[in-house]
């Protein structure tokens, strides 16, 4: 069996907007005698778009009209309709997820974008793409050894962990290339960020204000202060107040020495292929490239180039940003895709009790829900566990089921996110005991605060496609 | 010799062949054991309750976490170190253990209390012990009279689904994950709408034993679980056969089969739950084996 499936990918960065249109094709890695295993076999991109800047109304609106026209461009140039495309994810990043009508502009698109894409919009889970789409997540896998990965953008640096292909940490700094913006041809300054000109106030360094003529030493001093903060990130170099002083809100980063940093975002290709002019793309992302390549503490440990640089973000949206779930799973009645639903998880002590135990662990945790704007289609998460009993099995649906009645009588159905594989059995259990639609899937690890979204099903119905959306990753 | 006597050295000698009494090659001080003694408690620990694939005895790796991580992947004996051109003791010992697992699980039966605990009806096939159940499979597919009618009783005529558990080559492949996979097949058949009626358990069985039970009731489908031949990875691992109406004779290719139903493999009660969906689409398509396509 391989059966293919088209995924696009839309970044809408702080600098650029762009566009890929992935081949995700999928197979039965299980022998023909044992329960079906799928997976995707391989991810290739078929079509990337040209790099565009990010049309910008203002400096805090995103003129939508413009990256519609973009992303319909893009799609006529493809040759691809967006009925042959059934999944992927619209992203909005860096500093233009904080501008205005940031929302507005990922409803218009998505929609446009075919039927099971993702609209969202996270550092997190910019981190994660990033480096997916770097290749960073299977260097480390391949390699067991840990690897930093930067991706340096326009207006922001997102960090993510790997650790033997384990998702370890994210994080993300204001440290980027169109930080400060000036005239091509006469070098006057143009823009200069809120957070390098409070570098000014602080006394650390001389920031350019705009309308001033600068050359590469005026802007050293700023460049060198954003390479000190990565190089903190990155434990090179003692002490946190670089670091501190770029991370954004609810960054929360540990220094941590990694045997191989790679780097992907558009300033990386300034790190390995140098322009020659320094003004060439109008900000300072040249001058950066060049402080990281010529910095002392990088060159100390091993620098691995990404696999894409410039598009890794894009190219993690369209490639990596949909999962399976696994292939032995339960669904009755359900009216796919489901969008955004958020994840409810129980702790492990509480998923260990018995059925009203459950039950009483479940109303309590709707309940809070409720309070806090009423309640949603939520889907709950669970561990599950590695060889249960029937009995327990059995026991778990019972207390599942009674302890969402809450969410049953407000018109939603159970969802069921299990980690260890059961959710065949445990749906099947569950059945009986109510009316309507449910779903039960597993094979998927996910956290309170995350989001999933799940497609029609595929590969003759073995699987679903899901995205999952780490919108918190930093869990304390 | 008296009888005293006697006793005495009989004595030493089983003290030493169970390993009591330390045995040194060498005498006096030039004796220092490598390996601190057992722990006084007069039991030793159960070496086959190790987990192989995190069990990594290099010393002095160059890269012990990423050999660890390649372990993870597979069961195969690998990255055990040695000791001269030997396995290390724990390993061979472990070897010998797996193998004698194995051994146990295909000339040990399925407890008679264990089949009545689970509310399974009891027959057995024309075998009447385990040396003529290995050296005579042909006599494992067939039931005599008695047995004929007690499968007769069990499923009535023409039922939907025979649900049948065969103690096969592997006891304990049965004992550890039989109960619960029937259970959660019952449940998953009864939540399609399908009766799931008695359970039969067959002593001294071979797969095709399914093909007589099929063509003495007539029923649809018949599913068996059934004990694998146990291998050093696992002693336990069951196999599930579905076969849509089966008949004396009937090609193996017409089999469906779902295996490596253990604890690392498909845990059971998930393989139940696959096994009733299964059961199901056969009923609905009317064909299994290679005619059944997924």
């Amino acid at each position: 069996m391989a059966e293919e499936l088209l995924s696009v990918g839309i970044d809408i960065g702080t600098s650029t907007t762009q566009l890929v249109i992935s081949r995700l094709t999928l197979e039965n890695r299980a022998n023909p005698f044992s329960v079906p295993r799928i997976s995707i076999a391989k991810r290739e991109v078929c079509y990337r778009s040209g790099i565009h800047f990010t049309p910008l109304r203002s400096d805090t609106v995103i003129d939508a009209e413009g990256v519609r026209a973009i992303v319909a461009e893009e799609y006529e140039k493809s040759g691809f309709s967006r009925e042959d495309v059934s999944t992927g994810a619209v992203i909005i990043t860096g500093e233009t997820a904080r501008k205005e009508n940031a929302r507005e502009v990922l409803r218009a698109l998505s929609a446009f974008a075919g039927d099971f894409v993702v609209a969202t919009a996270g550092p997190d889970l910019e981190s994660i793409l990033a480096a997916r789409g770097a290749g960073a997540d299977e260097y480390a896998r391949e390699n067991h050894c840990k690897v930093l990965h930067f991706d340096i953008g326009g207006g922001t640096s997102n960090l993510s962990l790997y650790d033997r292909g384990e998702l370890a940490a994210t994080g993300c700094l204001n440290v980027g290339g169109r930080l400060i913006k000036l005239e091509r041809e006469s070098g006057a300054v143009t823009y200069v960020s809120p957070v390098l000109r409070r570098l000014g106030e602080r006394g650390w360094c001389p920031v350019p204000a705009v309308g001033e003529r600068v050359g590469p030493e005026e802007l050293a001093p700023v460049v060198q202060i954003m390479v000190e903060a990565l190089e903190q990130a990155a434990l090179l170099r003692p002490g946190t107040d670089r670091l501190e002083h770029f991370k954004t809100e609810g960054t929360r980063w540990e220094p941590v020495q990694a045997p191989v940093l790679s780097f992907s975002g558009g300033v990386a290709d300034c790190i390995y292929d140098p322009q020659g002019d320094w003004r060439a793309y109008g900000d300072i992302g040249v001058l950066l490239g060049r402080a990281i390549r010529d910095s002392a503490a990088f060159r100390s440990v091993r620098l691995r180039r990404g696999a894409e640089t410039i598009r890794a973000t894009v190219v993690g949206a369209g490639s990596h940003s949909t999962d399976l779930s696994g292939s032995t799973i339960f669904y009755r009645g359900v009216e796919f895709p489901l969008k955004n639903l958020p994840i409810l998880k129980l702790t492990e002590e509480e998923e260990r009790g018995s059925a009203a135990d459950l039950e009483g662990a479940l109303r309590a945790k709707l309940g809070w829900f409720a309070d806090e704007g009423g309640l949603t289609q939520t889907a709950l998460a669970l561990r599950g566990s590695k060889n249960p009993e029937y009995r327990r099995v059995k026991e778990l649906a019972q207390g599942v089921c009674r302890g969402l009645e809450p969410l049953c009588q407000e018109g939603f159905f159970p969802v069921l996110v299990v980690e260890a594989d059961m959710a065949k059995v445990l749906g099947q259990a569950m059945a009986p005991l109510l009316e309507g639609p449910l779903l039960c899937l597993d094979g998927v690890g996910v956290d309170n605060g995350d989001y999933i979204d799940v497609g029609a099903p595929i590969a003759n119905g073995a699987v679903l496609p899901v995205v999952i959306k780490t919108l918190v990753f930093n869990k304390g | 010799m008296n009888e005293k006597e006697l006793r005495a050295l009989v004595e030493r000698m089983v003290a030493e062949l169970a390993g009591q009494a330390p045995t040194p090659q060498v005498k006096g001080a030039d004796y220092h054991p490598t390996q601190p003694e057992g722990t006084n408690t007069g039991c030793l620990d159960d070496i086959s309750e190790i987990d192989l694939r995190q069990q990594y005895l290099v010393p002095n790796p160059r890269n012990g976490a990423a050999f660890q991580d390649l372990k993870r992947k597979t069961p195969a004996r690998i990255g055990v170190g040695r000791a001269g051109a030997r396995y290390k003791t724990i390993t061979m010992l472990r070897v010998r253990a797996d193998h004698a697992a194995a051994q146990d699980s295909v000339f040990s039966h399925v407890d008679e209390a264990f089949v009545d605990q689970n509310g399974w009806v009891f027959c057995q096939t024309l075998c009447a012990d385990k040396d003529e159940y290995l050296t005579r499979p042909d006599r494992g597919r067939r039931f005599d009279e008695q047995n004929q009618q007690i499968i007769k009783n069990t499923f009535g005529v023409s039922p939907k689904v025979a649900l049948v558990v065969g103690d096969g080559l592997s006891s304990a492949a049965i004992e550890a994950n039989a109960p619960d996979c029937m259970e959660a097949i019952r449940a998953g058949l009864e939540g399609y709408g399908i009766q799931p009626g008695k359970v039969l358990f067959v002593k001294y069985c071979r797969v095709g034993a399914s093909d007589h039970i099929g063509e003495l009731t007539g029923a649809e489908v018949v599913c068996m679980l059934v004990g694998e031949r146990p291998g050093l990875v696992t002693a336990e691992s069951m196999s599930a056969y579905v076969t849509y109406k089966p008949y004396l004779g009937i090609p193996e290719s017409k089999r469906t089969v779902i295996s490596n139903i253990h604890r690392q493999g498909t845990t059971a009660v998930e393989a139940g739950a696959h096994v009733a969906e299964l059961i199901k689409t056969m009923l609905e398509k009317k064909a299994s084996g290679i005619d059944l396509k997924l």
